[in-house]
């Protein structure tokens, strides 16, 4: 990975664009190390706390947040050299970095604290604090998925040149439609409007004997199916333009827009197939 | 695991960092061995023990003598307290003991700053403060 996306032999930054760079660098590093330093004492706590939510463990949630959000973050970090160095240096992909961060950890640290009180983070207005801290949730992953959409334009509109083909697109289509299609999705999801409030259409309404890792309901509908899909469109992508790039160069515009296409494509049957009530598999 | 377990296996493994303190040599790999495996345990046991347990008792806080008994009536939340002891006493005692060294303090004269951190954290930390203060005053170090 490191070999692919060097890029210090093609230039000699000068000392003003090492060192933004090296901050924008530096926060989403920090950003990932919060969610896993999180997800450490969390995964003990999966395994000896019996407290319950929806019918499973109060620590699913959490484990599954730090797992996606470290992820998005480690997109973020991976994809960022494919941005023409001022640019990455400058002001903008800064500040959309810092967004990302901030929310990530905002999201992380009510959803881990939620957990540890033994209540939901979503869905939950019983209080005014907990409907309050619903409602800046989601305005936060509103900006979240705003900032790697903002990382995605960067890259397709100042790629650093020489910048593979493959990996250009793919990391900045990725990054655009993965952001747009879980703005969709999520705040579908989050909305409460399809099948009532919380993440079922239809079927049981728990998380008991879902589908392993995953969770996702196998008596009906579950709205979190075409969120998972619109969301990692975000690595899909990145990773068949990787793909593309090395073994079939020729093809790498094609092969994007196919694999957009295919995402896209998946992200609306899931989401058809779960607001019809029929569950994942 | 039971609170009776947690609490012997924090408490060994904090006397075993005191002993590497005050008695080993201050080899790099030792100190870090303390910070990182015994601290970083110790931490990590803590963490775990909060998340699970703290919100769980009712009418428990930090804002009077009330609600902080009403924690400690609680056998997980008392253990999670113990072992914050053990584990910032044996982080400010790591901390001494590097200063010291740093400072040229001879050893027999750490032992009793840090057996005081040990037992009593802050008393000890005022100790090696107040020592180091005094130093600073007898002997002025050039910038």
């Amino acid at each position: 990975m490191t070999m692919l996306f060097n890029d210090s032999v093609a230039l000699a930054p000068s000392r003003d664009l090492a060192a933004g760079e090296d901050s924008v660098r530096r926060l989403l590093i920090v950003g990932i190390g919060l969610q896993l330093a999180l997800a450490i004492p969390s995964l003990i706590a999966l395994g000896i706390d019996e407290r319950l939510l929806n019918d499973i463990s109060v620590w699913s949630k959490p484990l599954k947040f730090q797992a996606s959000l470290a992820l998005m973050l480690g997109t973020l970090l991976l994809l960022l050299p494919l941005i023409e160095p001022r640019t990455r240096a400058g002001r903008g992909v800064w500040l959309a970095s810092l967004t990302a961060v901030v929310t990530a950890s905002g999201e992380i640290l009510y959803i881990t604290l939620q957990a540890a009180r033994g209540r939901a983070s979503h869905f939950n207005d019983s209080t005014p604090f907990e409907a309050m801290a619903y409602s800046v949730m989601g305005a936060g992953a509103a900006l979240l998925v705003l900032s790697s959409l903002v990382i995605g334009v960067y890259i397709l509109m100042r790629p650093r040149p020489g910048a593979p083909t493959g990996l250009r697109l793919g990391g900045g289509w990725g990054l655009v439609l993965g952001s747009v299609a879980t703005l969709f999705t999520a705040f579908a999801l989050g909305s409460g409007e399809i099948g009532g409030r919380g993440h079922w259409v239809g079927g049981v309404r728990t998380d008991l004997g879902g589908l392993p890792l995953f969770g996702w309901s196998r008596s009906g509908g579950d709205l979190r199916v075409p969120h998972f899909f619109a969301t990692h469109i975000m690595q899909a992508l990145p990773l068949l333009g990787l793909g593309l790039d090395r073994f079939a160069p020729g093809l790498a515009r094609p092969g994007i827009l196919v694999g957009a296409l295919v995402s896209i494509g998946v992200v609306v049957a899931t989401f058809v197939q779960a607001v019809q009530g029929q569950p994942f598999l | 695991m039971s609170p009776d377990t947690v609490f012997s296996l924090a408490s060994s493994t904090a006397m075993l960092g005191w002993l590497l303190l005050i008695l080993a040599p201050r080899w790099e790999a030792l100190i870090r061995f303390i910070r990182f495996g015994l601290i970083g345990a110790l931490s990590l046991t803590y963490a775990v023990l909060i998340f699970v347990y703290f919100f769980r008792v009712e009418g428990g806080g930090f804002g009077s003598i009330a609600e902080v008994r009403t924690l400690f009536m609680d056998d997980p939340v008392l253990v999670a307290g113990w072992v914050h002891y053990l584990a910032f006493d044996l982080f400010i005692g790591t901390w001494i003991a590097v200063e010291a060294d740093k400072r040229g303090y001879n050893r027999l004269l750490q032992a009793p700053m840090l057996v005081a951190t040990f037992m009593f954290g802050p008393l000890g930390l005022l100790l090696f403060c107040l020592t180091r203060a005094t130093e600073t005053v007898l002997e002025p170090r050039k910038a």
